[in-house]
């Protein structure tokens, strides 16, 4: 344990930062920056949308928006799945924590399936693609394509974060890591609303 | 301990700056032409920028005086004598509401009467006449070319404009973004692929002007600035304007027609024409407005709209013209139009074209 | 005795102290040693994009051009714009002057997240590398704006550039995260937002610019790379994209990246006008308060860069008054610093002579920049040299000289040592009679009819190119008599002692240069620090300058 003396010392560990509010702020902090960069692709695919060509350019095909629909259903499950996994965890239950926390990992796994068959369809079917279809291919499939690279992010920091709760690495009272997983995982799921929206209903 | 009221220092100090800083005023206001700041101009609403520039020069005298007189004048009132004692210390003041509701509503006052200012002139460059003379640049590495309407090819040595006479000047790029830039005349806009700009002025003085490129455009763009817009007497113009048009008579901006026969339009099919217009058009034509330039124009409304009643060969927008344009192409100011044998298509193929566009309201 | 508990955030930054060079100095996580080392790497990129600015003078002598071919000017001026920007003066002033002072000034240990700000510091050199490095694979040539469609042309150096530029912004994000959290959670005890130097003040404006507006950045070059590297279309108009777009994107970063350069050179200039005029700073909460103005309505201004690009004329028009009100918090603090010096015991060191060449130089920049907010006027200046004027003016005159402030007033607090104040005199007063020279005249050049960004211009401007060029000579000299001074005084300067300007903020209260922990007691605060005539408005000082032990460790 690290000791310093401090005269009067008592007020003063009061009045000075505990480590992990630092890191839930620095946390946000990066979850804000990720929001902007993700506004700046959708300010980009917006304002060329707005260009005047008419949407979707001619000859392209809208990707269907049941497909979308469906995963977007999988990607708001495993949203409702991780945040009772918490819940779960800071009520002791760890058994329901583990299966809730599985659920949202196999839940974020289809959601990734769910796109690659709209992308495989979309490309050999529709013959849309990311650098040959003009600002269509160019936007959809950078931006679906950044959302998609989170997810898989956010499952593999899932997985991590399942692997150390199984290792013992959080208690009920310390359970940093899962907070940030969680408030990731909505921060992804609050995207998806955004991107669906743009692509499949306006 | 001293108080921090002005002593008679500050005010002899203050009133010199206001003799300075008047004769600041004077200088820019009464000054004949702003000639040694900003070229000799040639046209309105040039005249209108530079009243803008006088108004601020003259205000940013005043307040450019002040700032630095001050900084110096307390830089030597107020430095550590030699007298002092080391450790001396200024006059204890943390802030005097009255002093700093001054500084800011007085600069704010003055930020609201600059932009009435710059908005009436905005105004100004915006309602400037639209009925004059309707003159086309284009911007290539590395040089301006012109349009001009009912003349075949492009000018390519000077810009020629009659005297007096508003005219609009519409610009655009054949490659990278150019900016064009007349000193004289004040005036600038960027030139950019796609995209149509325009300014409108009146040129009020004879003579000859640079026209320089001022965005960088390749390694060309330092000598992107060898051209003149050449401002006439009206007979003048006129005289130059006759004689290039006939020596540019044989010069055609339509191809000759290779098709076969005449192109029945009935039973287009609008979505077959789509998709056709998404393998053949699209790489030329975007389905915006007119100005939304690709290479060719944008197609919004070539049948419907009210703003452009005729096609860029001078016909009348109809289904029947716009078939001759895909059947026998057309070369004009925006570039080269394929004909039919250049793109590949059969008269049916036009016919569904052409039903196709006619579905662009 | 008494034990901080195992979850306090002392605890965490009081790791034993690293022990060997390579730890101690390299990979170190020291905000402190990190500072120095952006420090030392800005300088080095200093003296290269200074010595390209040098290539610029010496081709501009001749109308002709002729020294270097158009093509190698073209790229020269745009590594010397991006190097000044994004590895001198924004490293400098956050990376810097933010690690070394700031934590300090709050009574912290380090900032909140060592690790990170030791990955941000090294991504920076790295960057550096990558963007000179370009000028062997065809350096881009668009001016650091790099404005498609002429970016998409070109060779790989355009490529390398992205990749240089989106490196940097990573570092400028993590590195504003960094300090903003450190800055709304790390304060010693009663060190509230209304009693923090005004130097962190102007940090905390800065720190949501570099985390908000790089990141912006960070999708535009993103985007150009994409489109460079694998052809998808955003910005080409023949596929539909549009150059206009980048303008948008890149502008929404580098007009609030132009406040990144400047707030923190303004806290330094509180500071320094304090403490050498012997008063407190003239209207605190409002110099406090319009930095947070100026970060803030800095983000709403972009498009004044964009006034010829054809945007729709009545959307121009929010932009330029919105621009023009920038003025007031701006002029706020400028007012505020002369009533500062009112009255005052004013110490003419060199620190205050940069502060008070700041004063007037930059304001002569700001009122330029109003000038170029008029769109009217603007539409006659815009592409010529009147626009390099104007950000030499804030750049330089601004920027630049708040960092020789800042150098000349912190060398002791870094070192021990003062640098020499004579040879300081001598710099100043080159530095200000080559500033002047060289980029008066560019305003004059601009509005008469030469454009910027060429290699060969029009014969009637060549006098004035030759004397600008002369004068950025005396300018270089001024700049080498610097270095050498400190090269010099590091190790053979005046001893200085721990607080040598008599200053109050906490930096100054404990030894040159201050120990691995800072603190040894984490002060508590209960004033302002610019009252002079008031004992010190801090507690637990009494033993930081002797030499009792600190005691750290398991026990
Ligand atoms: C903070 C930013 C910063 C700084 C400090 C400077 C510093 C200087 N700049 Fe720069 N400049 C820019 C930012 C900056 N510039 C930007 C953003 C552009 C726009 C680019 C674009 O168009 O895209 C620009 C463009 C620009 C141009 C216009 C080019 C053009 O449009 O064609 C010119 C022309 O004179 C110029 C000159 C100079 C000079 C002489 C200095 C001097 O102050 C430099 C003095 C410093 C040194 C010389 C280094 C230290 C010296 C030594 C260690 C001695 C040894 C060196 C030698 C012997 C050479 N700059
Ligand atoms: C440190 C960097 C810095 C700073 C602080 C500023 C500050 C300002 N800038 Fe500048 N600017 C640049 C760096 C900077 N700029 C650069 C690098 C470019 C060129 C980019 C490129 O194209 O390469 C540029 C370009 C630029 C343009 C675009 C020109 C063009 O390309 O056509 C404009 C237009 O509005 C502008 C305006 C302003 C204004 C209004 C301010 C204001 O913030 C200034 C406010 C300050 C004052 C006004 C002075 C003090 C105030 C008073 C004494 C109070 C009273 C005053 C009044 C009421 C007027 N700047
Ligand atoms: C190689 C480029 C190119 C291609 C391909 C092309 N066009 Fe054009 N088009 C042009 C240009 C250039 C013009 C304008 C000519 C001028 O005004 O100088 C034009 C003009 C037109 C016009 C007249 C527009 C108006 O407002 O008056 C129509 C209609 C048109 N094109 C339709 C088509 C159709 C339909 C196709 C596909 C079969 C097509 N174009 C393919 C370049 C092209
Ligand atoms: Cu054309 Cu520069
Ligand atoms: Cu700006």
């Amino acid at each position: 344990m690290a000791v310093v003396s401090i005269p009067g010392g008592g007020e003063v560990d009061q009045l000075y930062a505990d480590t992990r509010e630092l890191r839930l702020q620095g946390f946000l902090l990066f979850l804000v920056s990720d929001v902007v960069l993700f506004s700046s692709f959708i300010f980009a695919y917006l304002y060329l949308r707005n260009s005047g060509q008419g949407w979707p350019p001619p000859g392209i095909a809208r990707p269907p928006i049941s497909l979308a629909a469906l995963n977007s259903a999988i990607l708001f499950g495993s949203g409702a799945t991780m945040h009772y996994a918490l819940e779960n965890f800071k009520r002791g239950n760890f058994l329901r924590y583990s299966s809730l926390m599985l659920w949202t990992i196999l839940l974020g796994i289809l959601f990734l399936c769910g796109q690659g068959i709209e992308y495989t369809t979309l490309y050999f079917q529709d013959h849309v693609s990311w650098a040959g279809s003009g600002i269509f291919g160019a936007s959809f499939f950078t931006l679906t394509g950044m959302h998609g690279f989170h997810v898989f992010c956010g499952i593999c920091y899932l997985v991590v974060l399942l692997l150390q709760s199984v290792h013992g690495v959080y208690d009920k009272n310390k359970y940093f890591g899962l907070t940030a997983g969680t408030l990731y995982w909505h921060f992804v799921d609050v995207i998806w609303v955004v991107l669906f929206s743009i692509f499949y209903l306006i | 301990m001293e108080t921090n009221k002005p002593g008679r220092g500050f005010w002899v100090t203050t009133a010199i700056l206001a003799v300075i800083s008047i004769a600041g005023v004077l200088y820019f206001w009464l000054m004949p032409s702003v000639e040694p700041w900003l070229p000799p101009e040639g046209g309105h609403p040039g005249d209108q920028v530079d009243w803008l520039f006088r108004f601020m020069s003259s205000t940013a005298a005043v307040l450019y005086t002040f700032v630095v007189g001050y900084v110096i004048y307390f830089a030597i009132a107020y430095r550590l004598r030699r007298s002092d004692p080391p450790d001396a210390l200024g006059v204890q003041v943390h802030d005097n509401a009255k002093l700093e509701i001054a500084w800011t509503v007085v600069p704010t006052l003055f930020v609201i009467l600059l932009s009435i200012l710059s908005i009436k002139i905005w105004y100004v460059l915006q309602i400037q006449p639209t009925n004059g003379l309707v003159v086309e640049s284009i911007g290539r590495q590395w040089y301006f070319t012109f349009r001009y309407p009912n003349v075949n090819g492009e000018v390519t040595d000077a810009m020629h404009l009659p005297v007096n006479m508003p005219v609009t000047l519409n610009l655009t790029s054949n490659d990278v973004i150019h900016s064009f830039w007349v000193p004289d005349m004040r005036l600038k806009a960027d030139m950019i692929p796609g995209m149509i700009n325009t300014i409108r002025f009146t040129p009020t003085r004879v003579g000859r002007y640079q026209i320089i490129c001022t965005e960088f455009c390749g390694t060309g763009h330092s000598t992107m600035d060898k051209q003149t817009m050449v401002v006439q007497s009206m007979p003048a113009y006129l005289a130059w304007y006759h004689d290039w048009q006939q020596r540019n008579a044989h010069v055609s901006n339509a191809i000759p027609t290779v098709s076969s026969g005449a192109i029945s339009l009935a039973g287009g099919d609008a979505a077959a024409g789509r998709t056709l217009f998404s393998q053949k058009c699209s790489a030329c034509h975007a389905l915006g407005p007119f100005e939304q330039r690709i290479v060719g124009p944008g197609l919004r409304g070539v049948l419907h709209d009210e703003s452009h009643p005729e096609l860029v060969d001078g016909d009348e927008a109809t289904p029947a013209d716009v078939a001759k344009i895909l059947q026998n192409g057309y070369t004009g100011s925006m570039g080269h139009m394929p004909n039919q044998a250049e793109n590949g298509l059969s008269n049916n193929d036009i016919a569904n074209l052409v039903a196709f566009l006619n579905t662009l309201k | 005795m008494s034990v901080i508990a195992e979850h306090g955030g002392i605890a965490e930054h009081i790791h034993p102290e690293p022990q060997g060079f390579v730890r101690k100095y390299v990979f170190s996580l020291d905000h402190k040693i990190i500072g120095i080392q952006y420090i030392i790497t800005a300088f080095v990129f200093f003296v290269l994009a200074g010595c390209l600015a040098e290539i610029i003078r010496i081709q501009l002598m001749h109308a002709n051009g002729g020294f270097v071919t158009a093509n190698t000017y073209d790229e020269v001026y745009s590594i010397h714009g991006s190097a000044m920007v994004w590895l001198v003066i924004i490293p400098m002033l956050t990376g810097g002057f933010g690690n070394f002072v700031m934590p300090v000034q709050l009574g912290a240990r380090d900032v909140a997240f060592p690790w990170l700000n030791m990955i941000s510091f090294w991504l920076f050199p790295v960057a550096g590398l990558m963007l000179f490095s370009s000028f062997l694979m065809g350096a881009p040539v668009a001016g650091w704006t790099e404005y498609p469609p002429m970016s998409l042309q070109g060779g790989a150096g355009t490529s390398m550039w992205c990749a240089a530029i989106f490196l940097v912004g990573v570092s400028s994000t993590l590195t504003g995260i960094n300090f903003l959290v450190t800055i709304l959670k790390m304060r010693a005890p009663g060190m509230t937002f209304t009693r923090m130097p005004l130097f962190c003040w102007g940090q905390l404006a800065t720190a949501p610019l570099l985390m908000i507006a790089t990141t912006a950045l960070a999708a535009a070059l993103a985007a150009l790379f994409m489109e460079r590297q694998f052809g998808v279309p955003f910005y080409d108009p023949t596929k539909g994209g549009s150059p206009v777009l980048w303008q948008h994107m890149f502008w929404f970063y580098s007009h609030p990246a132009v406040y990144i350069m400047i707030l923190p050179a303004f806290g330094i200039m509180s500071e320094v006008i304090s403490v050498f005029s012997r008063k407190p700073v003239f209207g605190y909460r409002m110099i406090a308060f319009s930095s947070a103005a100026i970060a803030l309505a800095g983000f709403m201004v972009w498009a004044h860069h964009m006034f010829t690009s054809g945007i729709a004329p009545y959307m121009q028009l929010p932009f330029m008054v919105l621009t023009f009100a920038i003025a007031v918090p701006t002029g706020i603090k400028i007012f505020s610093w002369l009533a500062t010096m009112w009255g005052g015991k004013i110490h003419l060191t060199t620190s205050m002579l940069f502060a008070l060449g700041f004063l007037v130089l930059f304001t002569f920049g700001g009122i330029s920049g109003v000038f170029l907010a008029a769109i009217p006027f603007d539409l006659h200046v815009h592409g010529t040299y009147f626009i390099p004027a104007h950000l030499h003016f804030v750049l330089v005159g601004g920027s630049l000289m708040g960092i020789f402030s800042g150098m000349y007033y912190w060398f002791p607090k870094m070192t021990g040592r003062y640098l020499s104040e004579f040879w300081g005199r001598v710099h100043f007063a080159l530095f200000v009679i080559g500033f002047l020279g060289t980029f008066l005249p560019m305003h004059w050049l601009g509005a008469e009819g030469m454009p910027r960004r060429v290699a060969s211009y029009d014969p009637q401007f060549q006098w004035v190119n030759q004397l600008e060029s002369i004068f950025s000579f005396i300018m270089t000299a001024a700049i080498l008599i610097f270095f050498v001074n400190m090269l010099y005084c590091i190790r053979n300067g005046k001893k200085a002692g721990h607080n040598p300007w008599g200053a109050r903020t906490l930096e100054w209260q404990i030894p040159s240069p201050p120990p691995y922990y800072n603190f040894k007691h984490i002060p508590s605060v209960f004033g302002l620090p610019y009252d002079f005539t008031e004992p010190l408005p801090y507690t637990h000082l009494e033993d930081e300058l002797t030499d009792a032990p600190v005691t750290v460790g398991a026990q």
